[in-house]
């Protein structure tokens, strides 16, 4: 089982590695954006699956490391690679001090506190005169689809394989004991802030490195297409949908909501938002656990019977 | 002088925002559930306004109970079909509600879009103002103002004095000493969450006179509730009211000095600075 598991992941990855010589501009496009948006749900589930610190504010590190980036290369002209891997430092250096501070709230209050950062961290951004304002910036043409989607999927690879080793370790184990209940983890000896602060900065390094890898996707970059609600309400839809706070949650979730997501924009754009609202909702009544756990335990009941 | 001009348009503001920090401190309080569609309950009645009253001309005041009777109806239903139905056992409770709310919320953005579509409306009504020798008093905003206040006392006399009242304060203040005298949770959760949305469609309403809205304003005033509510103390009625006269002015002088986009992250920063150095807010209890 565990071989053929195995074999089966060496495989996928295999075809994704190979899928740019097959596929022509919207295949890649689409696989771009799946890629993506599972990143995105990885980095998500770190705080708010693992910690049990719902963020409503993650999307500030995309929209962060999309303008790093973006300024380093149309500005001073860097080559787009150390640019977006610079877009991940600004973003961890941004989150361990905003970290300190955050975390200290719980449940709702950080959750619309981290919200708030995210609006005040856009306003300002905006506010800088070399981001040209709520006018965009735009990034000179010729990095190509190719080496943004192999970026995209090494970060989002990468994300997988951290939480798997955050899901075994005794890392792990702290997030989730301060996750069921801080003050008693405290008391068991989990240095509970700096658990926290560990896993916050994870989850700022994830969206900080997929961002830069935006800007050059879209090639022209302005506050509202970075700071983009619709990819944070997706992250977290599909991180609830495959099972928060497991390993393969965001994944399962991901590969589903990226195809309904895609058929539902082409087909009514006009009623998207409230689609997807919707769906979450009827979700967290009808599978509150989410797929992967609800399939585990389906799995589990026939094994013993 | 133009500090006294500002000073009157953060509170005739505050009147507005404490109305509709009433009705999401009352599902706070009751249920302990963050409403983050409680915002979007605002714009939507703001925007049906809007086009109400640019469709038939209507006396926007005779929308009040109109809007008010399908926020009560909408909150019901909400409250039965969807939050009564999340299941308790799980350990993350809380973030099931706050996800749940959080996807209605963008349920009613759509909706909202897919109805009224995106452009900025409000009703012109009353567009005079008073002038007091330099100062100029909108009538708008005094008229929403002083409906607010109404309808907020009105409000404090139901909690105070009425058996539904007292139900209300027993639930938040201590489930199981309400179980204990009998008092039907269930029945007063539902209510809460009605009344609470019903005075959100009422702001809406008030709000239409003083902004030009679309439905996708309704997270601002999620976070203006939110706001009013943390500065004042979670679920202390009383403290609430200052915290929307703060609010109110912090916006109001924002504006004029900061400039409409530094003034957006105002509240926001209020929000934040409140949260990580005054937990408790003002005069309430440290909160959780």
């Amino acid at each position: 089982m565990k071989r053929g598991l195995l074999a089966l992941a060496a495989v996928a990855i295999a075809l994704l590695i190979l899928a740019p010589l097959r596929l022509n501009g919207y295949g890649m496009d689409l696989l771009y954006v799946t890629v993506l948006s599972i990143g995105l749900a990885y980095g998500w589930n770190i705080i708010s699956g693992y910690a049990g610190y719902f963020s409503f504010g993650q999307i500030a590190f995309f929209g962060l490391g999309a303008y790093a980036t973006a300024l380093l290369v149309a500005r001073w002209g860097w080559y787009w690679v150390p640019a977006a891997l610079a877009g991940g430092v600004v973003s961890v250096a941004l989150a361990i001090p905003l970290g300190y501070a955050m975390l200290r709230l719980r449940g709702p209050f950080f959750a619309m506190g981290m919200f708030g950062m995210a609006q005040m961290v856009r306003v300002l951004v905006t506010a800088i005169p070399a981001t040209g304002s709520g006018a965009g910036l735009f990034l000179p043409p010729g990095s190509g689809i190719t080496g943004v989607y192999y970026w995209t999927l090494a970060v989002c690879l990468g994300g997988i394989a951290l939480t798997l080793w955050i899901d075994r370790s005794a890392f792990g184990l702290r997030l989730q004991a301060l996750r069921e209940d801080e003050q008693v983890a405290a008391t068991l000896g989990v240095e509970t802030t700096r658990a926290k602060i560990t896993a916050f900065g994870l989850s700022a390094l994830i969206p900080g490195l997929l961002g830069g890898g935006y800007a050059l996707f879209l090639t022209y970059i302005e506050p509202d297409a970075v700071f983009s609600s619709r990819l944070e309400l997706q992250a977290i839809v599909m991180t609830v949908l495959g099972g928060l706070g497991t390993v393969w949650g965001p994944l399962v979730g991901g590969l589903v909501m990226t195809q309904v997501s895609e058929a539902l924009w082409a087909r009514f754009p006009e009623i998207y938002l409230m689609i997807f609202g919707g769906l979450l909702v009827a979700l967290l009544i009808a599978v509150p656990r989410g797929i992967v756990p609800a399939l585990a335990a389906r799995l589990a009941s026939t094994r013993r019977s | 002088m133009i500090v006294l001009q500002l000073a009157i348009n953060g509170v005739l503001l505050g009147g507005v925002l404490a109305l509709s920090a009433l009705g999401f401190n009352i599902v706070f309080g009751v249920m302990r559930v963050v409403n983050l569609a409680h915002g979007d309950v605002v714009v939507l009645a703001a925007v049906f306004a809007a086009f109400a009253f640019a469709q038939t001309g209507i006396n926007p005041l005779l929308l009040l109970p109109l809007t008010v009777g399908a926020g009560f109806v909408v909150g019901a239903l909400i409250h039965r079909l969807l939050l009564r139905r999340l299941p308790g056992e799980i350990a993350s409770a809380e973030a099931s509600s706050l996800t749940l709310t959080f996807g209605l919320s963008y349920f009613l953005t759509g909706a909202g879009l897919a109805a009224f579509g995106g452009r900025f409306v409000s009703v012109p009504y009353l567009t005079g103002a008073y002038q007091l020798g330099p100062i100029s008093i909108p009538q708008a905003r005094l008229l929403a103002f002083v409906v607010a206040v109404g309808l907020s006392l009105a409000f404090a006399l139901l909690l105070r004095s009425t058996t539904l009242g007292r139900a209300i304060r027993a639930t938040s203040q201590n489930l199981e000493g309400a179980l204990a005298c009998g008092v039907d949770v269930d029945a007063v959760r539902t209510l809460a969450f009605a009344i609470g949305t019903a005075v959100a469609a009422a702001a809406g309403t008030l709000m239409s006179f003083l902004y030009s809205l679309n439905a996708q304003q309704g997270v601002l005033f999620t976070v203006n509730a939110f706001a009013v509510v943390v500065i004042g103390g979670l679920g202390n009625y009383t403290g609430a009211v200052l915290g929307a006269l703060i609010l109110g002015l912090t916006e109001s002088f924002a504006s004029y000095f900061l400039g409409a986009t530094l003034a957006e992250a105002a509240p926001y920063l209020l929000f934040i600075l409140v949260l990580l150095f005054l937990p408790g807010g003002l005069r309430g209890r440290r909160a959780a």
